[in-house]
């Protein structure tokens, strides 16, 4: 919003300034009147334009220089203040009117106690609107997305593997997939991470390993001979890692791993219990159980959805409130062109240009609160769509992704399928944040110490000489 | 293949590659970092041969049975994840920063049993509220419908104030409609979030008392609303016994719901309390 008031005043300071050299041109004011023209582009339009384009966009320049030209324009308006008070208004003959007014006191006014709200708002905001340095923003919204959006880990590719490590023929995946589902009849089987193939555990050989049935890779056998908890025909793959209950592939999933250097993996796996944050651990010491709602945490956020929609409706209402300028814009646009030396044209358009400083305020002012009454009950209504909607899958329960659906589905559509939240756990995933918080922190502390090494290579260089020169004397 | 003329071996789990660094030893997943058995370990618990092991330790990779192995409960990253440790004091050492599991509680506050009546119930609940939900958005949508689209008028309302300042209907009418129907809605997003709430273990006994109480309070402010529009008078034959009834549906639905959520939420309340008494625990603060 900082960036969309700013350049608002910047609009007004190009008006006023086209305006005063328009008004000069024709000879409704003094020469004086480029001076001032001048003055009010390259004080107020140009600056307010250029930071306004900026500032709101997470750039710590831009917004150090919002808050330097904040700072200023309060200086001199107070000052104007100060001096003139604060019922200072200039009078000009308009229509007919012998004497009309515009309070320059008031504007000044307004000035001080906007841009002083945005100096203390940017202060107490610095963390959040100032990247710090080094940081690197991501400001296209396709690449955004994308870095956003998160996919399963695995270290395969999304396509059916032959036994050689290469990838199979999109028609020998289906050969393969389409056999894969039948469940083998020789107790208890390997679920295959390739293809998903169960294979018997009769098979496997003296060193601990079994070619799988299906597509042939060779597979590792899983350090304990433990059934699944769910599905007693089939070996557990691993433990969930949150409960620590043994599982096939069919009954977990997997997500990034916390950011912890005692964790050695790449990947986390879930139940689907634990996946919805319903396992209790009952760690005790002398009291008892850890405070699993801080862990776990299930409530609050469920609905922040509904506040990412209103937010999005409001920056849409927002948004289209931008093109309430173009009105006056077009209208002045209309009489420049129908001026061609006529005086009283040109002093109308300065005179105009002043009125829509303060018109358009007052009537953006009166299109919000008339858009407000109807735009505000469709948000509810919308808000409360979006509401029913999520409520709805999480009572479907189709959110969970076991890590071999996740296979088929990346075989499928040869991309690694994206991450699946739990509407019951939304902090489930909340060390990815910490994680790329930690690799950003980490990618810094290697750019450092990559530059400091490039210094101590080059201080090394620059003695060498010297260096040199001892050898040569006394080797 | 490998360089060396042998197949690659891949992780049971992921797929990831397994390099064989111990041959009676488990090895590790080069990706998930998931135990996988050694070409020449055997699968019994090192401790007691012919015992089956259940466990792998996660610090010198032992094979272990349930009699020799602790399960440790350790924050990774922020996150509660569980470890299993042998019983060597090396291996005991080294795991002293992760919390032991204390067996005898989490068998006495198992509520695995609960598992399939808690879906059940949130299913209960869950489409329940939604109905209640839809029910809401599609009244107030019909009573504006009937209100400006229709010959139908609901019963003239006049707010006045002192003697001589009246809001006269046109005012009153769209107000009374719009506060009405935003309240009912309200209390069906509260609705929705309650009957949510009953698969969280510990919050399932607040929450379906929540949800009886909303409920009583819904059903109320339907009925005073219904009068108070007098839709009693509405010429449309469909509208008022298709809301009646998508109204009655979720409204039974929700209160069989809350019950099964009070009963379960008590029963697990109880199971929980007789747990800390008999182990002697006290619940600490924040839980």
């Amino acid at each position: 919003m900082i960036g969309v008031t700013q350049m608002t005043f910047g609009v007004f300071g190009l008006f006023a300034s086209i305006g005063i050299f328009l008004g000069t041109f024709f000879g409704a004011l003094g020469s004086i009147g480029y001076v001032y023209g001048m003055l009010l582009f390259g004080g107020v339009a140009f600056p307010c334009l250029v930071i306004g384009n900026y500032v709101d966009d997470l750039r710590r320049r831009a917004v150090a220089a919002q808050i330097v030209y904040s700072l200023i324009a309060v200086v001199l308006s107070g000052y104007f203040l100060y001096v003139q008070g604060i019922s200072y208004y200039w009078g000009f003959p308009i229509f007919g009117n012998p004497d009309f007014g515009i309070a320059i006191g008031n504007i000044a006014a307004f000035i001080v106690a906007s841009q002083s709200l945005i100096i203390l708002y940017l202060l107490a905001r610095w963390k959040a609107v100032a990247p710090p340095p080094g940081a690197s923003v991501e400001r296209d919204k396709t690449r955004a997305r994308l870095l956003r959006s998160t996919h399963v880990p695995s270290p395969l590719e999304p396509a059916l593997l032959a036994p050689d490590g290469s990838t199979l023929s999109p028609d020998e995946e289906q050969k393969i997939l389409g056999v894969t589902k039948v469940v083998t009849e020789e107790g208890m089987a390997i679920l295959c991470s390739n293809c998903n193939g169960a294979t018997p555990l009769s098979k496997v050989g003296e060193d601990n390993t079994l070619h799988c049935d299906f597509c042939g890779v060779l597979l590792g056998v899983s350090s304990v001979f433990v059934p699944c908890e769910n599905h007693k025909e089939y070996l557990a793959a691993t433990t969930c890692n949150v409960c620590g209950k043994h599982f096939c592939r069919q009954c977990l999933t997997v997500q990034e791993p916390p950011v912890d250097e005692r964790w050695e993996g790449s990947a986390v796996y879930l139940c689907k219990k634990c996946f919805e944050g319903r396992y209790r651990p009952a760690v005790t010491t002398a009291s008892l159980v850890i405070p699993i709602d801080q862990l776990f945490s299930t409530a609050g956020s469920r609905f922040s959805r509904v506040g990412q929609l209103y937010r999005s409706f409001l920056g849409a209402y927002a948004s289209g409130m931008k093109y309430l300028w173009r009105v006056p814009l077009e209208l002045l646009a209309s009489i420049g062109k129908s001026g061609g030396g006529n005086n009283d044209n040109c002093a109308g358009a300065l005179i105009l240009m002043v009125i829509v400083i303060i018109a358009i305020p007052i009537l953006a002012g009166i299109l919000m609160i008339l858009g407000a009454i109807i735009i505000i009950p469709i948000l509810f209504y919308a808000g409360l769509i979006a509401v029913t909607v999520e409520a709805a899958k999480i009572v479907s329960g189709t959110d969970f992704q076991s890590v071999d659906n996740a296979r088929v589905r990346a075989i499928h559509d040869h991309r690694h399928p994206k991450v699946t939240e739990s509407k019951l756990r939304p902090s489930v995933r909340v060390w990815e944040d910490e994680y790329r918080r930690a690799s950003s922190e980490h990618r810094r502390l290697i750019r450092g110490i990559e530059a400091e090494k490039r210094e101590h290579e080059r201080r090394r260089r620059s003695r060498e000489p010297s260096a040199s020169f001892w050898r040569d004397e006394y080797d | 293949m490998t360089e060396a003329g042998q197949e690659q071996i891949m992780c049971p789990v992921c797929g990831g590659p397994v390099i064989i660094d111990n041959k009676d030893k488990v090895n590790r997943c080069q990706y998930c970092a998931s135990p996988v058995l050694g070409p020449s370990q055997s699968r019994d618990c090192v401790n007691h041969p012919g015992v089956l092991a259940k466990e792998v330790c996660h610090v010198c990779g032992d094979l272990v049975c349930e009699k020799c192995m602790q399960k440790r409960v350790g924050e990774y990253g922020g996150k509660l994840l569980t470890i299993v440790n042998c019983q060597k004091p090396s291996c005991i050492a080294e795991s002293e920063w992760a919390k032991p599991l204390n067996e005898e509680y989490q068998k006495l506050a198992n509520m695995d049993w609960a598992d399939r009546i808690d879906n059940i119930i949130l299913r209960i609940t869950g489409f329940g509220a939604i109905v209640m939900m839809v029910f809401e958005l599609l009244f107030f949508l019909g009573v504006l419908y009937f209100q400006y689209f229709t010959p139908w008028s609901m019963p003239e309302v006049r707010l006045v104030l002192g003697s001589s300042f009246v809001v006269g209907p046109f005012l009153m009418i769209p107000v009374s409609i719009l506060v009405f129907c935003i309240f009912g809605n309200l209390l069906a997003a509260i609705l929705l979030q309650s009957a949510l709430q009953v698969y969280v273990p510990d919050r399932q006994l607040g929450a379906g008392v929540t949800l009886l109480v909303i409920l009583i309070i819904e059903v109320a402010h339907l009925l005073f609303r219904g009068l108070f529009f007098g839709l009693l008078t509405l010429p449309n034959p469909y509208f008022l016994p298709l809301m009646i009834g998508a109204f009655l549906f979720g409204t039974v639905l929700v209160f069989i719901g809350s019950l099964m959520a009070i009963y379960v939420g008590n029963k697990k309340r109880i199971q929980l309390k007789k747990a800390r008494i008999q182990l002697n625990l006290t619940l600490k603060k924040g839980t």
